[in-house]
């Protein structure tokens, strides 16, 4: 059974359609990177896989659990997925160690030593564990989105969404955060991944997917994907980014 | 300038007196009336952040209508024209504590809904993908940021409403105002009388403003600047 099921799935802002009949699958264990011109659609698509995003039409199902309007399957769905953003979204007001426990203790029911002690096991797996107590202004960028990978980690989730996790960094902060989601797929980890780090995506993806306005127009191994690509709007992206 | 008379008014203990009661009326209202205001507030806040069906309708209109109307009107309405109304008799203190309460109130929880409403997306977001609850989101993340983003704002909008206070000396409030209206009516020395009164309310601020700001740094804030 794939972890994530699109099906003919559609998204409209007002008169622009940003997905166009998108269908996709994941299955387990799968590392998909996503790519494509801003404003393709890549983000828009995973936003759709936790609900962040309503889709228009079509069908989405993760896990086995089918998304609805009701609230209870976007709630299930949260709770096996993770999702790392562009601009880290730390709450600003709590410790790298709150940012983890806060969901933990609150939501799941741990005691505050169970829930520290399971975010600094994650914090530790970031190689941030001795930051733990700093907030997030504290903190460079990269520091704090490893910390936000961790906070995802905490609620041990069966698929991890990155939107775009480096693209906010200075380019030495981001060998790190690519480093720890590297260690992470070496873990088996099921991934989707929208980046412009085509270096991860050769390394790491199973599968790497071109996205153009709204549009799945190519998906293929890595090493298909650079060296023979088919479309020509993949061969045109890949020779800007490429040169 | 030499024909100033401060030695020959304060002489009298008695208008000695009535300025230190005054004195000790307009800051303990005014500061009971920012507590029970600010409670007040955050109340009528969080019913219009969690959307209380009907209640938030309330709660908005009660601060249009607060902000919208003038303190003096508000205080008279209180102090005669409710008590004409359902005929009770309340000493004139307890009028001006509802009136000032509620008017604290009106503009506090404008304050507090603007804090609320400033919670930027992406942490909303972050928390959503976390699948944490509406009550964890307002008590953990919402809360405890606006305290710390709105203090600034709640503290000038304070002593902005303690200098308002003076117009309860007008339904007969023996306060700060009142002592220097009244020491003026009796002496005729207004320029003294109404310099005295200058001073005493700059103080009174001052102290009350760098009061707030010592608590906030040594309990609120000290989280933040650290």
């Amino acid at each position: 059974m794939p972890i994530v099921s699109m099906k003919a799935v559609q998204k409209w802002y007002g008169d622009y359609h940003a997905l166009k009949d998108v269908d996709f699958s994941v299955e387990q264990g799968e590392r998909v990177v996503i790519c494509g011109p801003s404003g393709s659609g890549k983000s828009t698509l995973i936003r759709c896989i936790n609900g962040l995003e309503t889709c228009d039409a079509g069908s989405i199902v993760v896990n086995g659990i089918e998304l609805t309007q009701r609230a209870g399957s976007v709630a299930k769905i949260r709770s096996v997925v993770g999702m790392v953003f562009q601009q880290f979204n730390l709450f600003p007001h709590l410790s790298a160690l709150e940012n983890c426990t806060l969901a933990l203790t609150e939501e799941l029911g741990l005691t505050q030593s169970q829930a520290d002690e399971k975010a600094m096991q994650y914090l530790s797996r970031v190689r941030i564990a001795d930051q733990a107590a700093k907030r997030p202004a504290q903190l460079s960028g990269g520091q704090q989105q490893r910390v936000a990978i961790a906070r995802a980690l905490c609620l041990e989730p069966e698929l991890m969404l990155f939107d775009e996790p480096t693209s906010a960094l200075d380019p030495e902060m981001i060998s790190e955060v690519l480093e720890t989601m590297v260690s992470l797929a070496e873990d088996g980890m099921s991934m989707i991944c929208v980046t412009h780090e085509l270096g991860f995506a050769r390394e790491v993806a199973h599968r790497i997917i071109f996205m153009d306005e709204g549009a799945l127009v190519e998906a293929r191994d890595p090493i298909g994907f650079f060296e023979r690509p088919e479309n020509p709007r993949t061969k045109k992206f890949l020779s800007k980014i490429l040169r | 300038m030499d024909n100033l008379r401060f030695f020959e008014i304060y002489r009298s203990s008695e208008y000695l007196g009535l300025l230190f009661d005054g004195i000790l009326i307009s800051a303990g209202l005014t500061i009971t009336a920012g507590l029970l205001g600010v409670v007040l507030a955050l109340v009528l806040a969080s019913v219009r952040y969690w959307q209380v069906p009907i209640v938030d309708r309330f709660a908005a209109a009660y601060v249009d209508f607060i902000r919208n109307t003038p303190l003096i009107v508000q205080l008279f309405f209180i102090a005669f024209g409710l008590p004409a109304a359902f005929g009770y008799t309340w000493p004139f203190w307890a009028h001006a504590l509802l009136a000032l309460t509620i008017n604290f109130s009106g503009y506090f929880a404008e304050i507090f809904r603007s804090g609320f409403a400033s919670i930027p997306v992406g942490q909303q977001e972050a928390a959503a993908a976390l699948n944490l609850s509406k009550k964890t989101i307002f008590r953990h993340i919402v809360l405890p940021q606006t305290v710390v983003t709105m203090f600034p704002s709640l503290s000038s909008q304070f002593i902005f409403l303690f200098l308002t206070t003076g117009l309860i000396s007008e339904i007969g409030v023996p306060d700060l105002t009142h002592a220097g209206v009244f020491i003026d009516s009796r002496t005729f020395r207004s320029f003294e009388v109404f310099i005295t009164l200058t001073i005493l309310y700059i103080v009174i601020s001052l102290m009350l403003k760098s009061t707030l700001q010592i608590w906030f740094r040594s309990t609120i804030g000290k989280r933040v600047s650290d």
